[in-house]
């Protein structure tokens, strides 16, 4: 027991001792935390705008008369932030569903070693899928196939089934076996056991971590606008691009909002669900 | 449901359901079905003749690697070794290192965040639950403190990185401190969340005794938490270790020097071989530290 | 005439599990309609016994018989209906905590019937189905539970269920592993008679591992004791006196491989 704390403590030297290369590699000094020449000022404005955010246009002189509020817009935008994160989380939720088993030892239990490089496979696709960034995956089918919103959709939906998919057969292989034993014990076949106890065992569980990939599919959502799809990130860099800093913390606010409202849902269905 | 048994019935009437549940259920169905049916998103669009013919064009031309295009006899090989030198080992280190540096700095922000804001240890007598003497006051700062910790958390992490690293891009300058920044402040909200609930899930007699024995509040987060809840916080954090680096690639495109810098100058350019040959090369990135911070995991699920 | 075969017969079985002897030697024939108790010392092998009975569990050497049929020679099918006629009840969870109780009764059958039926009746029980889930709770004393989610149910409650799914398996001989190891006393008692009267009804051969060793003698004619992986003692409760018990349970002098 004595080497314990020694342990301990070399692990957290190590951390420190890896970002002291990281720092060092990137060259990075502590000046370079201070605000660049105007940004300072920049710094000032766009944090003191945070105690007002804008219930209105800023500047009235660019928009057109016939613009909606900017409330209105401010509503828009994060309606159309949700509706690309829902359409994708709910492909993404099928398909992962379907990977997920297929990927998941158990499903594949007393089957032949054939199955099992198959099994492999599929999980080489499903990380190669989660490995690339949506904003990446965003960039190349923009390019393949142009700009349209199921783009978009597409690009949340391919590395979130990725990730839903890894995840949910986890799940399913970690579970508590002894429900599944019992099935097994009455002589139901390999493919009932894990119909009638693995799944349904696992799927408040898997319930509950889509909802949180939902939250943050909202997030990747948002980030999409920097690309030109009309989430909130377009208008938010619109907004700052223009100086209009009351604004930007308006969709800030607005996306934060929506944040914490899915967090609030899914703690409640974990709550009600899982314990 | 309907004839034979009329307890049955009964029984089915009063079962017990969660109206959250149900409600929950509905509403989410609800929204998907909205979305389908009334918003501009059709995903059938993407497979009709004039986007499959785009999706063509663009792998059997743009995306083909230079030398395979030209015929020119330059090998394949070379041409790999071309990119690695120009861009690849660049910005696989910068990637990297944005991502450690990160990493550690939310490490122990997080770390810090969640002592703060958990509730079983910021009371007049942590882990000694209802115990009324003294200290009245003091344990309703020590409430609110805790209180704005956790709602410090959540407006750090309901911000994507990208849009903080893209806010402090135009107050820094172009250097890599945005790019960590924006990594550090997004996972110090999410690891600060992470903790706080692990130390509120320790179990409570250890240091209820370590109270007792008359610890103050620094010596039970000291000798009681920290070995406690080190092994679980870092499973964590090397989960979010390997989201870190998949971000810091996409984090280079708003002009820091990481894999994604070179990606965004590849398509400027509209050299989309590059282009996927530097994601390719970033997803392998992804996938080696998805194995490291698996390999990590299963390590410490032993036990630290 | 032809004596009616075993419902379950081991001639010289020895099980090894992990390269430890578990069991050795075990000469044993169970009549149908025999209620027989199970004791003696945790680490004795009394589930890897009961595993055998089901073939979960393969001998390395003898061989077992259920019902006459010798079921090492059994494909995976056969031997999988030959368990559709045993029922089980486990230790404890085993049970879907998260679905509702009639749900858990109607898997009784899953071994019984094709996917698709098997697969409706989970998920929609038809209304006989609910008729006989609800009357075979009844039996078991806990009919108002029928739609309570199982893991609303205490331990003992929960055991119940578990007989009920095995009586709508309707087996013709029902094994349980230490079924009231995390019940409480008295209703342990309670679970104990109600099982032994259900295999007087429906006339199963009944097989309980047991810890208490009152409880044993209370409701079985014949108790069978196993100790460091033998029989020990096979024979009627009242012949099974204090010296025999104490030796059964005595703590073993040398270290054993597998206790842990």
């Amino acid at each position: 027991m004595r080497w314990h704390p020694t342990r301990r403590a070399r692990i957290l030297l190590g951390f420190v001792l890896a970002a002291g290369v990281a720092y060092w590699g990137l060259g990075l000094n502590l000046s370079g935390l201070l605000p660049k020449t105007g940004g300072l000022h920049l710094a000032g404005d766009f944090f003191s705008a945070a105690w007002h955010p804008a219930f209105g246009y800023e500047s009235t002189g660019f928009v057109p008369a016939e613009a909606p509020s900017f409330l209105l817009k401010v509503l828009h935008g994060l309606w159309q932030t949700l509706e690309f994160a829902i359409a994708a989380i709910s492909l993404a939720f099928a398909f992962g569903l379907v990977l997920g088993i297929l990927a998941a030892d158990c499903f594949w239990a007393e089957r032949g070693s054939g199955w099992q490089v198959f099994r492999w496979l599929l999980r080489i696709v499903l990380a190669a899928m989660r490995s690339v960034h949506e904003l990446l995956w965003a960039l190349i089918l923009l390019a393949a196939m142009g700009v349209n919103p199921a783009t978009a959709v597409l690009a949340i939906l391919i590395p979130y089934t990725g990730t839903l998919a890894k995840v949910f057969s986890e799940m399913l292989d970690e579970g508590d076996t002894r429900p599944a034993d019992a099935l097994k014990y009455l002589g139901a076949t390999p493919l009932r056991v894990f119909l009638f106890a693995r799944l349904p065992r696992s799927f408040p569980d898997i319930t509950a971590y889509a909802f949180y990939r939902f939250e943050c599919a909202v997030r990747s959502s948002a980030v999409l606008g920097f690309f030109g799809f009309p989430t909130v990130g377009l208008y938010l860099k619109q907004s700052f691009e223009n100086l209009h800093y009351r604004e930007v913390w308006s969709y800030l606010y607005g996306l934060i909002l929506v944040v914490i409202l899915l967090e609030f849902w899914s703690s409640l269905i974990r709550r009600r669900f899982v314990a | 449901m309907k004839g034979g048994n009329p307890q049955i019935d009964a029984l089915w009437k009063s079962r017990p359901r969660s109206r959250a549940l149900r409600f929950s259920a509905w509403f989410a169905l609800a929204l998907v079905g909205c979305v389908w049916m009334f918003s501009n998103i059709q995903v059938a669009e993407l497979w009709n003749a004039h986007r499959l013919e785009n999706l063509h064009r663009f792998l059997s031309t743009r995306a083909l690697p230079e030398p395979l295009r030209s015929h020119s006899g330059e090998s394949l090989w070379l041409w790999c070794n071309q990119q690695m030198q120009a861009y690849g080992w660049r910005g696989l280190e910068a990637t990297l290192e944005i991502s450690v540096f990160a990493i550690v700095l939310a490490g122990f922000f997080g770390s810090l965040l969640g002592s703060f804001g958990a509730r079983n240890l910021m009371s007049a007598h942590p882990f000694v639950p209802h115990a009324t003497a003294g200290h009245g006051d003091c344990s309703h700062a020590l409430d609110r403190v805790a209180q704005a910790m956790r709602i410090l958390c959540i407006l750090l992490r309901a911000i994507p990185e990208y849009i903080w690293a893209y806010l402090l891009l135009a107050m820094l300058g172009p250097n890599a401190w945005p790019a960590v920044l924006a990594l550090a402040i997004h996972n110090s909200g999410i690891l600060g969340r992470l903790a706080g609930e692990t130390i509120e899930n320790l179990p409570a007699e250890p240091l209820r005794a370590m109270t007792m024995a008359g610890a103050t509040r620094k010596e039970v987060a000291v000798a009681g938490i920290f070995p406690m809840a080190l092994g679980r916080y870092l499973l964590y954090f090397f989960y979010r270790f390997e989201t870190c680096v998949r971000e810091a690639t996409v984090l280079g495109m708003l002009g820091i020097v990481s894999l994604g810098y070179f990606i965004f100058e590849a398509r400027a350019h509209d050299q989309y071989d590059v282009l996927l040959f530097l994601v390719l090369l970033g997803g392998l990135l992804v996938m080696l530290a998805d194995l490291v911070s698996d390999l990590a995991r299963r390590w410490l699920r032993r036990g630290v | 005439m032809e004596q009616p075969p075993s419902a379950f017969r081991l001639s010289r079985v020895e099980v090894q599990l992990g390269g430890n002897s578990v069991l050795r030697d075990i000469d044993l024939s169970i009549a149908a309609g025999e209620r027989i108790a199970l004791v003696g010392p945790s680490g004795a092998g009394k589930t890897t016994l009961l595993r055998v009975f089901t073939g979960v569990i393969g001998p390395r050497q003898g061989t077992v018989e259920v019902q006459g049929i010798p079921i090492h020679q059994l494909k995976p099918k056969a031997l999988r209906k030959l368990r559709s006629r045993i029922g089980f009840v486990h230790q404890d969870h085993s049970l879907i905590p998260n679905l509702r109780v009639a749900q858990n009764v109607v898997a009784g059958r899953l071994g019984q019937r094709s996917l698709v039926p098997a697969l409706r009746s989970m998920l929609w029980p038809n209304r006989e189905e609910l008729e006989e889930a609800h009357r075979l709770l009844e039996r078991v004393g806990i009919a108002d539970k029928l739609f309570q989610r199982t893991d609303s149910l205490s331990g003992g409650q929960q055991q119940r269920v578990a007989l009920a799914r095995a009586l709508f398996q309707r087996p013709q001989s029902l094994l349980a592993d230490e079924p009231v190891a995390s019940v409480d006393p008295a209703r342990s008692r309670s679970l104990i008679q109600l099982m032994v009267a259900l295999a007087e009804e429906e006339n199963w051969t009944l097989v309980v591992s047991l810890h208490d060793m009152e409880l044993a003698r209370d409701f079985f004619p014949r108790v069978i004791g196993l100790r460091k992986a033998h029989v020990f003692y096979d024979g009627s409760p009242q012949e099974l006196d204090s010296t025999h018990i104490k030796e059964l349970y005595q703590l073993e002098e040398e270290p054993h491989a597998s206790s842990t």
